[in-house]
């Protein structure tokens, strides 16, 4: 992967560069978008704090432990491995807690398992949707805020049942 | 959301109360100490991509790429505003390209942006769906965890991945043109 470590760098050289050369003034101009990031912040902060919070609580009272059971055979049905269902239910809510999961599977099975390629592919084609709707939404009125939510959660669903058949025959 | 937010938080309250009600207020903590620590992470990468956006935006580079992308964009989004379309290419070519950092600030000034358009609520929900299919040219987290477990072929996922993460972009779009289809 030496070379990919390699594209950044020279973006960004590049860019400056590139900017430098067309008068762009690069530390102000740097320095006035950079000013943006921390009024950002603020105005997403409690919307993610709320999101993440629900996170816990779905995981620490065992809502989460739950519903895997209850829908473990929905899952199965769409050849999803059981195995891989504690992923696909934390990957709406949270980013670092699905990535903790992955680790574990990768620990359990072996990274090279059917059920290690199968939540490799769940991880990478699946989206943090609660806590993306959370930052995109935020602040934003919409008349059916449920819609593209629910319409994100089938086709991600979806894409895991393809990822999963694809593992098995690629 | 509102509804989503209240009835997990209800349930999960609900059986902590019966289960371990000692562990409610901790998991709480948790959650926000959480988000306090992303969001000083975010205010890090925030700040870099930011910063390193608006240098290229006063270049005129991203004039230029949201001119190249726009056959795409106008039409899937069903605008001609010139701002929205320029952070809308932005954030689709970073997600793509695995660079998270420039894409959340991009997709939120899109999302505003949006709000003067004619069909704001079709195009909002259309980006926001886009986002939520997570494709990517390289999963480059998969695929050094993967690589730091030992996996004899770390790279042997990528085309799984891409192919249903382009499936749930196919899903999306369409259903999202669909439910929000222009009434004849």
């Amino acid at each position: 992967m030496t070379w990919a470590a390699r594209i950044l760098p020279l973006l960004f050289a590049g860019v400056f560069l590139f900017a430098a050369m067309r008068r762009v003034k690069v530390y102000d101009s740097f320095a006035s978008g950079a000013s943006e990031a921390l009024p950002l912040l603020r105005s997403l902060f409690p919307y993610v704090a709320a999101v993440l919070v629900l996170a816990e609580l779905f995981e620490a009272s065992g809502l989460s432990a739950r519903l895997q059971e209850a829908l473990a055979p929905a899952f199965s049905m769409l050849g999803i491995p059981r195995e891989v269902a504690p992923l696909v239910l934390i990957k709406p809510f949270s980013g670092s807690g699905s990535m903790a999961l992955l680790s574990d599977l990768y620990a359990a099975y072996g990274p090279d398992s059917y059920i290690a390629r199968c939540a490799s592919v769940i991880y990478a084609s699946g989206e943090t949707i609660f806590y993306i709707s959370a930052i995109y939404f935020a602040g934003v009125k919409m008349r059916r805020p449920a819609l593209p939510v629910a319409i994100a959660l089938i086709s991600n669903l979806a894409a895991f049942a393809v990822g999963c058949l694809l593992c098995r025959i690629l | 959301m509102n509804r989503l937010f209240l009835v997990v938080f209800l349930l999960a309250a609900g059986l902590l109360l019966w289960r371990d009600p000692s562990a409610f207020l901790p998991a709480l903590l948790r959650g926000a100490g959480n988000a306090v620590a992303l969001c000083i992470s975010l205010a890090a990468v925030y700040a870099i991509w930011l910063g390193f956006l608006q240098v290229a935006r006063d270049a005129g580079l991203l004039a230029g790429m949201a001119r190249g992308m726009r056959p795409l964009t106008a039409r899937l989004f069903c605008t001609r505003e010139p701002k929205a379309l320029e952070r809308i290419a932005v954030n689709l070519s970073a997600n793509f390209l695995g660079m998270g950092g420039a894409a959340t600030p991009a997709g939120r000034e899109a999302m505003r942006l949006l709000g003067a358009s004619e069909r704001a609520e079709y195009a909002r929900s259309m980006l926001f769906v886009v986002n939520c299919s997570g494709l990517q040219f390289l999963p480059t987290t998969v695929l050094s965890l993967r690589a730091q477990a030992g996996a004899a072929n770390a790279y042997d996922i990528i085309l799984p991945a891409l192919l249903a993460a382009l499936c749930a972009l196919l899903i999306g779009a369409g259903l999202t043109a669909l439910a929000y289809r222009r009434r004849a």
